[in-house]
Formats: C-alpha cells, sequence, structure tokens
C-alpha cells in the first residue's frame, strides 16, 4: 500500500524524466559552462584570464553598440512579434474556411517555411537590391520609384521583417491545428444564439485558442532576440548597423572577434533580458489565458459540452 | 504497467551512461587499420571539391601509412576553424588566411622550411611569406593568392566609343572614360565601387596615394584621417555623387556580369564567372593616382597545420604534396600559382587576364596590412566599414574628412 | 456552416492575395534554377528561362555526393522526429496534467533551456560530444532530441492544458491508471498535435546547417542542408546550382506536410469542416 502512494507520487516525475535526464547530460553542463566563461576574458586558443564582472561592466558602461543593438532588437520585436502574430492567426482563420480549394492555399502559405534558410536570404537579397532587384523592377512599370531597400536605414528593418514574415507558416499550422481541434458544437451553440462570425471569433475561438497565443508569443519574443542568420545573410547587419541585431552582435564577438568570454556575458544579459519579459507575459497570462484544466468561467461553460 | 515504464526509463538512462562512458576513449589519431589520419579542412566550394578529393585520394594512393580526410566547409570554413580551435579540436591541416586572428592556434613551420633547403622557399614569391606570417614567424605555405586589378567591358567601351584602359592608366582617367561611357550609354554605369567595402581590402587605395591606415606604431591619428586619405574617399565618394558610379551593395561582380557597370576593381576570383557567361572582358593594373605606381592590397590563401596536431610529420608531407609544383598546376583555374616555377614554365604572364595579378603581386611588395599591425584589427574593421559605408551610402553620404576624423578619435 | 456568396468572394480574394506574397517568390526561385547565371542576374529581369535548362538539376545533385547527404538527412530526420514525439509528449503530459511539487520551477527551467542563445554553449557542448566520442557522428544531432525539446514539450503542453479536466476523471473512476490514461485517452485525442510536433520538427532538422556543421567532419557524414550551404564560397557563390538542390530539398517535407495536413484535420472527428 505505501509503495503504491511513491509510486503514485513519483508518477509525474516518470512522465517528464526524460526531459530531466536530458536536462542534465545534455543542457546543463553547457549552460553552466558559458556562465563561467562570461567572467573571464576567453580567447580561441589562448590561455583563459580570469576578470570577474569585467565583461559586464564593459557592456553597461564603454561599448556603445551593446545598448545600439539592444534598441535595435527591441524595435524589432515590438514590430515583428505581433504582426507575425496577427498574419499568422489570420492566415489560420483563412485556411480554416470551408470553400473549395482551401488545402491548395494552405500548402501555398507553408512552402516558404520549408525552404532553406540560406537560399531565401540570398533570394530576397536579389528581391530586394535597390538598383537592380526584381520588386523594385515591378515597381518601375507601374511608375514608382521604389526605395533602397538595404540600403537606407528607414527601410532596411522593414526589409527585413517582410523577408521574416516569409516563414510565418509554422505559426499559422500551430494556430490551424489548435482551431482545427475546437468542437463543432460549440460553434453550433453559438449559432444558435445568433452570433455573427466576428462576434464568434472573438468569443468563442479566440479565448479558446489562447494557450497557444501565449505559446507564440513567448517563443516569437525568443526567437526575435535570437535572430541571427536572416540578418547575417541579407545585410550582414547594415545598412549603417540599422540591422545589427543582438543576435547578430553577440554571434560576431564570438565567431568574428573571438572573445568568447565576452559573447557569453552578451548572452547571459540577454538571457535575464528575455527571461523578464517572459516573466511578464506569464504574469499577465493568467488575465487572460484560459485554462480547461483550471477552474471555471464564462468561457467554460460553452464549452462544456465540447466532444473532442 | 507503471512498474515496466519505470524499468524502461531507468534502462535508458544507463544506457547513455554506458554509451557516453564507451564513447570516451581518447582518440590516438589513427585509423583503425594503422595509418595515420590526417585531418584537413578547405573553404572551397562545392564545385571544386571534387578535384580536390581527387588529388586528396592520389596522396592517399603513393602513401601505405598516411589517410588524409577532406573536409569541405565553404562560406562556413571560419565557423568551423572558430568552434573546433575553440574547443581544442583543429583539422590537423587546413586552408588559412587570417593569420593575426588564428595564429595562436597554428604550428610555426619555419623550421619545417629550413629542413626543406634553401630552393624550397626561394621558389615561391617573396610577397606572399610576409601574408602567411604573423610577428615573425611562418605559419602558413603559400597555396594561391589574388591580388586586385581593373576589369572592364571591351564592349561597352566600344559602343561609347572610348579607348580601352591600359596598365598606365591613372584615375583621372577612369573618371573620363566613365563620365562619357555612363552618357553615351542608357541606364549604364561607368565605374562601381563596393559600397561597404572590406576595410581590409580598401587599404591598398591608401597605400597607392601613399598613406595608410597606421604607422608602424600602429597608431591612426595622422594616417587614416591624413589629407592623402581623405582624398581618396573624397575621389570615390565625388564619382557616386556626380553618378558616373555606383556604390554596389555586394562586390559588384553581378553588375559587372549583367554589363550593367563597364568597370571595377577586383580580385581573380570571378574570371572563372565572367568567361563563363562569355562577357568580353580585361583586365588591367589598378589605376595609379598619378604620383606612384598603384598598390593592391593581397589576398593570401595559405596552408597551415594545427599546434595540436598529433601528426605533425604526415601533416607536413601532406602540405608538402599540396604546394608542390604538381599541385600548383592543378589547380590553375582555381588559384593563381604561387611558384616562379610554374609561372614561367606555363606561360602565365602571357596569358593578359592573369599578368596584371602578378604585376600588382610585384608593385605591392613593400606593404604590409594594418591587420598584422594594429592589436585589435578586427574591432577596427568593423568601426572603419561603419565609417566608410557613412561616406558610401547613398543616404548618408558624409564628409569623409569629418568621419575619418571622428573614427580616429574612437 | 453555410456561407453566403459574398463572404465566399472576399475569402478567395484575400487568399490569393496572401498567396502572391507567398508564392511569388517562390516562383521567381523556380524559373531562376531553370536559367543560365548569366541569365539570373540580368537587368532588367525576366520571368522564363530563355531556355528550361533542366540539367541544371542534374549538374546540382552530381556536383556533390548528395545521395549520400540525402540518406544522411533522412537519418538525421526520422531519428529526431521519432524521439521528440514520444518524449516532448511525456513530458508535456507529466507537466500538464498533474500537480507536483517544484512543477513550476522545473518549467520555468525548461522554458530558461530556449532563451541562452546557441552560439555560446556551443563550444562547451563540442567538448561534452568530443568526451563521449560523438563527434564526426550523426549521434549529436539524434540522441538529444530523444529527451525532449524545450520548444515542443511547451507547444504540447498548451494543447494539453486545453483538455477539460472531467476528461481523466471518468477514466480514472474505470481504475485505469497515469500511464494507461496518457496512452489509451489521450494519445488519441492528441494525435494532430503529435503529427503538428512532427511536422515541425522534421522541416527545422531537414534545414539545420549548423549542428551538421558543427558535429560532422566527413564528407561521407554531411547533410543535404550542409551540401546546400557549401555552394555558398567565401568570395563567390553558385547560386543556380543552390536554388536547384534548394528546390529539390522542398519536395519531401511538402509531401509529408500535405499527408500530415489531412491527419490534422481528421484527428478531431467533430470539428468544423
Amino acid at each position: 500500500m505505501k509503495q503504491k502512494k511513491v509510486l503514485k507520487r513519483a508518477t509525474p516525475y516518470l512522465f517528464i524524466l526524460p526531459w530531466i535526464i536530458g536536462f542534465l547530460v545534455f543542457t546543463i553542463g553547457p549552460l553552466i559552462f558559458s556562465l563561467v566563461m562570461s567572467f573571464f576574458n576567453w580567447p580561441l586558443a589562448a590561455d583563459p584570464e580570469f576578470v570577474g564582472f569585467g565583461n559586464y561592466m564593459e557592456m553597461f558602461t564603454s561599448d556603445k553598440q551593446f545598448f545600439k543593438s539592444l534598441t535595435i532588437s527591441l524595435k524589432y520585436a515590438a514590430i515583428f512579434v505581433p504582426l507575425n502574430m496577427i498574419i499568422a492567426l489570420f492566415l489560420a482563420m483563412l485556411i480554416t474556411q470551408p470553400v473549395r480549394g482551401v488545402k491548395v492555399f494552405r500548402t501555398i502559405f507553408y512552402i516558404p517555411t520549408v525552404i532553406s534558410g540560406v537560399a531565401v536570404s540570398i533570394l530576397w537579397g536579389w528581391i530586394l537590391n535597390g538598383d537592380y532587384g526584381v520588386l523594385n523592377y515591378l515597381l518601375s512599370l507601374i511608375g514608382i520609384k521604389g526605395p533602397k531597400w538595404l540600403v537606407d536605414p528607414a527601410w532596411a528593418i522593414l526589409a527585413v521583417i517582410i523577408a521574416s514574415a516569409f516563414g510565418v507558416g509554422s505559426m499559422m499550422l500551430i494556430f490551424y491545428t489548435d482551431i482545427k481541434n475546437i468542437p463543432i458544437d460549440v460553434y453550433e451553440a453559438a449559432s444558435i444564439d445568433g452570433a455573427n462570425p466576428a462576434r464568434q471569433f472573438f468569443s468563442i475561438t479566440l479565448p479558446i485558442i489562447t494557450p497557444t497565443i501565449l505559446f507564440n508569443l513567448i517563443t516569437s519574443i525568443i526567437s526575435s532576440f535570437q535572430q541571427v542568420t536572416l540578418v547575417m545573410l541579407l545585410t550582414g547587419g547594415g545598412p549603417l548597423k540599422s540591422t545589427y541585431f543582438y543576435g547578430l552582435y553577440t554571434y560576431n564577438n564570438a565567431f568574428k572577434h573571438h572573445k568568447l568570454g565576452y559573447a557569453s556575458a552578451n548572452a547571459w544579459v540577454m538571457f535575464v533580458i528575455i527571461l523578464c519579459l517572459t516573466a511578464l507575459v506569464f504574469k499577465s497570462s493568467s488575465a487572460w489565458v484560459f485554462y480547461e484544466t483550471e477552474a471555471g468561467g464564462a468561457q467554460k461553460k460553452a464549452k462544456k459540452g465540447g466532444k473532442r | 504497467m507503471k512498474k515496466k515504464l519505470a524499468t524502461m526509463l531507468i534502462l535508458a538512462l544507463t544506457g547513455t551512461m554506458v554509451l557516453s562512458a564507451c564513447g570516451s576513449k581518447e582518440d590516438d589519431g589513427k585509423t583503425s587499420d594503422g595509418k595515420v589520419k590526417v585531418r584537413f579542412a578547405s573553404w572551397d566550394e562545392a564545385e571544386d571539391v571534387d578535384a580536390q578529393q581527387a588529388t586528396v585520394d592520389k596522396f592517399n594512393a603513393e602513401h601505405d601509412d598516411i589517410e588524409v580526410t577532406l573536409e569541405a566547409y565553404g562560406g562556413e570554413f571560419d565557423t568551423k576553424i572558430s568552434a573546433g580551435m575553440g574547443s581544442n579540436d583543429m583539422p590537423d591541416v587546413m586552408y588559412m588566411w587570417n593569420y593575426p586572428a588564428y595564429a595562436q592556434g597554428l604550428e610555426p613551420l619555419d623550421s619545417y622550411i629550413e629542413k626543406e633547403g634553401e630552393d624550397y622557399k626561394k621558389n615561391f614569391y617573396d610577397t606572399l611569406w610576409n601574408y602567411n606570417s604573423y610577428e615573425g614567424s611562418t605559419y602558413g605555405i603559400p597555396i594561391g593568392f589574388t591580388t586586385h586589378a581593373l576589369f572592364y567591358n571591351k564592349d561597352i567601351f566600344k559602343e561609347a566609343g572610348v579607348e580601352e584602359p591600359t596598365n598606365d592608366w591613372t584615375w583621372d582617367d577612369v573618371k573620363a572614360a566613365a563620365k562619357t561611357i555612363t552618357e553615351k550609354c542608357d541606364g549604364k554605369k561607368g565605374f562601381s565601387f563596393q559600397m561597404k567595402p572590406d576595410p581590409y581590402d580598401y587599404e591598398m587605395y591608401l597605400w597607392s596615394n601613399g598613406t595608410a591606415y597606421v604607422n608602424d606604431a600602429g597608431e591612426l591619428e595622422g594616417n587614416l584621417n591624413s589629407d592623402k586619405a581623405k582624398e581618396v574617399f573624397k575621389m570615390f565618394q565625388e564619382m557616386e555623387k556626380d553618378e558616373y558610379a555606383v556604390a554596389t551593395e555586394k562586390s559588384g561582380t553581378d553588375e559587372f556580369r549583367s554589363g550593367n557597370t563597364a568597370m571595377y576593381v577586383y580580385g581573380s576570383w570571378s574570371i572563372n564567372t565572367l568567361k563563363e557567361d562569355g562577357v568580353n572582358f580585361g583586365v588591367v593594373n589598378i589605376p595609379s593616382f598619378g604620383t606612384q605606381p598603384s598598390v593592391s592590397i593581397l589576398s593570401s590563401s595559405g596552408i597551415s597545420m594545427s599546434k595540436d596536431s598529433k601528426n605533425k610529420e604526415a601533416a607536413w608531407e601532406f602540405i608538402k604534396f599540396w604546394t608542390s609544383e604538381e599541385m600548383n598546376k592543378e589547380r590553375i583555374g582555381m588559384e593563381l600559382p604561387v611558384l616562379y616555377s610554374v609561372v614561367e614554365s606555363e606561360g602565365i604572364m602571357d596569358q593578359p587576364e592573369y599578368a596584371p595579378f602578378y604585376t600588382m603581386l610585384e608593385q605591392s611588395s613593400d606593404y604590409t596590412p594594418a591587420s598584422f599591425i594594429y592589436e585589435s584589427w578586427s574591432e577596427l574593421s568593423e568601426s572603419l566599414s561603419l565609417s566608410f559605408e557613412r561616406v558610401f551610402n547613398p543616404s548618408a553620404m558624409e564628409d569623409p574628412a569629418e568621419v575619418l576624423d571622428e573614427a580616429v578619435q574612437q | 456552416m453555410k456561407m453566403s456568396k459574398v463572404s465566399k468572394v472576399i475569402i478567395y480574394i484575400l487568399l490569393g492575395l496572401m498567396a502572391l506574397y507567398f508564392l511569388s517568390p517562390f516562383i521567381y526561385m523556380l524559373f531562376t534554377a531553370f536559367k543560365t547565371e548569366a541569365e539570373a542576374i540580368a537587368y532588367p529581369p525576366k520571368l522564363f528561362p530563355a531556355k528550361w535548362l533542366w540539367q541544371n538539376f542534374k549538374e546540382a545533385w552530381n556536383a556533390q555526393p548528395f545521395g549520400t547527404f540525402l540518406w544522411n538527412s533522412i537519418l538525421v530526420t526520422v531519428g529526431t522526429t521519432v524521439g521528440q514525439v514520444i518524449s516532448c509528449s511525456l513530458v508535456a503530459y507529466g507537466f500538464a496534467r498533474f500537480n507536483f511539487k517544484g512543477k513550476n520551477i522545473l518549467f520555468m527551467i525548461l522554458l530558461s533551456t530556449m532563451m541562452i542563445p546557441w552560439d555560446v554553449t556551443m563550444i562547451p557542448q563540442y567538448m561534452e560530444f568530443k568526451m563521449f566520442g560523438w563527434i564526426n557522428t550523426l549521434k549529436p544531432l539524434i540522441i538529444p532530441a530523444w529527451f525532449g525539446s524545450a520548444y515542443y514539450i511547451f507547444l504540447m503542453r498548451q494543447f494539453l492544458m486545453g483538455v477539460p479536466r472531467d476528461f481523466e476523471e471518468a477514466a480514472r473512476i474505470d481504475g485505469a491508471n497515469a500511464f494507461q490514461i496518457y496512452w489509451k485517452i489521450f494519445m488519441p485525442i492528441l494525435k494532430p498535435s503529435l503529427i503538428l510536433v512532427g511536422v515541425l520538427n522534421m522541416i527545422s532538422v531537414w534545414n539545420d546547417y549548423l549542428g551538421p556543421l558543427i558535429f560532422l567532419q566527413d564528407r561521407s557524414k554531411y547533410t543535404l542542408a550542409l551540401g546546400l550551404a557549401a555552394f555558398k564560397g567565401v568570395h563567390e557563390t553558385q547560386i543556380i546550382p543552390m536554388l536547384c538542390i534548394t528546390i529539390i530539398m522542398i519536395i519531401p517535407p511538402i509531401i509529408i506536410f500535405i499527408i500530415a495536413q489531412k491527419y490534422i484535420v481528421e484527428g478531431t472527428s467533430g470539428s468544423i469542416k
């Protein structure tokens, strides 16, 4: 009897055991190691030298690029995260509409996500080239002189956003899966009550998918801070360092300037910032995310009869 | 049921432990059949790798006791080498160009070279040794190089009725020709240069005008912001302002290939592509500023050995093979040969598209790039790059004098 | 659900507009792959190639041992996807359907592991894998996936949180234990999200080249994505073969996606059609 109780209490841990093992074996070591590195002057081949909080001091006091890159990344996240989520949700709603041929569109919207990042970046470089690019050529045909996308700092961040929104398919698919899993009778009940589609969306669909909204919000905040590949290949951080994102800044400190300790410090500061943002989002989430597993609310009632 | 799963998980756990314990045996640098293993990393692109593999295979066939494996990383070479060096697991032999950044992880090769006798070293173009050394030690054996030269499109010159460039052209000649071409040929630009030039490359224009980024003591003041340096930047900026030159987003090769620009300065990298495209082009020396012969930067490729290599003898054996006359000949078309004997026997100087690169090499022998002098070059390079962009980016177009004075202050 | 004609037209217009944005760069890429390099960079640009050079694909495929690379890519993709789906659903179930001591802290740690960029943990990770003797094998690319990744665990957890509590209570009264409930009751209703995780993981692993770049050495071990990246040189990029291989590489994931989307819909019998 006692044994059974122990086992029962151990059950949840057994479920999460794979991750715990993976964390202990593969993740925690390198994480701690990089934290330790951040307190060292750690060149590529020579011996490391302990500098205490030196790297962190340097970042906050003498490295101007640190604040610049941080601002750029914050700005990018502030535009990109909501925009990407709205587009993804909008597309997900579109592809759930019961019209003929919608399957084809579903695939079309997903294709860009599947294309390898290297080729996509090069392709966008061609399309957005100011003097000889396809986009400006097409614009010139209808009499518009297009901006120098990748040369004019005012346009470059927009160019990066356009190119990165191209890969919105994954998020769309996540929303789509969630929307598709809403039981039909929920809508039927609402239809009888005379709710129009817009109301249906705001009072039924949206509340039910709040858990995935939370997921997409947090993961896209993280990924927008870690954006490297696209800017590295598309703009190289330019023009005039206007797209020198924090992720690129960290990457270059590590792999171009070979200051591994300093790059680790960069990464850990970013970690703290993201962690705070995430914690804020989580704190606020109790007000707007509705989980079925929690105690009831108005939304719950509507879904109660839901057959899954 | 629960028990079964628990046992399974425990098994999985121990499995990983055992796996990791088994795997951790020390690598002794030998293959299973007792041959000495030599890892060789190259940055060549896919197209050239097959040819490389064939020559590596040839070396392996000739040596019973050594097995060289080729690793090709293309444009990601630097990331891979950095990662390898940071974790003490470098290839035994690797291509190398950025000696100031990597020298600490490389084996000094002077004693190896000495053993090969005087003539071995002498057969290489002398200037190349400077570029494969750092702080007095030689870290790489030259395998290829390129200087820069002026490429021009013969068809466009004909169309505009302008006489073709010669090896004696000055920048004034270039400007005059570019002006005429831009006026006469609709939609074409006379000249192109990079909007965001690599500071390493760009120093050649300062050299050509009798100055440099830094003096021997590594000071920027009075060098980078000297009047002569400002003159260079002003000249390029004016060409752009007057719209007979275009500042390109990338190297300028695409614009030149597609016949949108008539001239640009670049390394020998684009020759093969231009030939494939059937562009009717010519190559001459870099134009001079009129006071002294023009100078070019050297982009050199060498082959280096890791200081941690377990099989240095075998590695050197392979390096010798890779830098031999035979291999220099084999690489023609991919690399410019670096041995006097090969350049002579293959008649390279008679080929008009290659000769200027050797002339530029000889004219540039007494110059040392700032990257070999200035302590933290990679950071300086990044900030210089931004300064240059401020001068050449059409949405900035700042005054070069001010920008350079400011750059020196930092 | 019924729909008026007007709203149908509006939906088609919206679908069409979005498709234009998503499809046009892709079509441009597709057509460019058939061109010569000179044509590809010509200005003014032309959409159609002067001659459809089918041999571009053949030449690109033969430029490197892509057959071997393909096999390696399949091994890694299938290997990680199976592991990821199994472990993530288990772990996510643990986090979503139980209350236990330290749950919130553990979950926060799980999320935190996503927030440290790979650039700075890569070198210590390399040293660890070297100690295991895993360098130059596919193991570092496959085995960690069997212990779950934070991203997918988080995603599955969110789906699981959406399942009403009374669901398992009925089963528990019937005397089923936690693993039976997980397996018999939750697996079937989670099928769409399991497939979702599988698809997402497949795409990211299929296209990942940084992992293979760092952990692999011999060309016989390379994956497609790494082979693709090798077309990009230090100075010049061989753009046409690169586009050809990119297009070839799109095909398998798209096929899988088309098959998978059927199951994503079918997973829920009573959902909107």
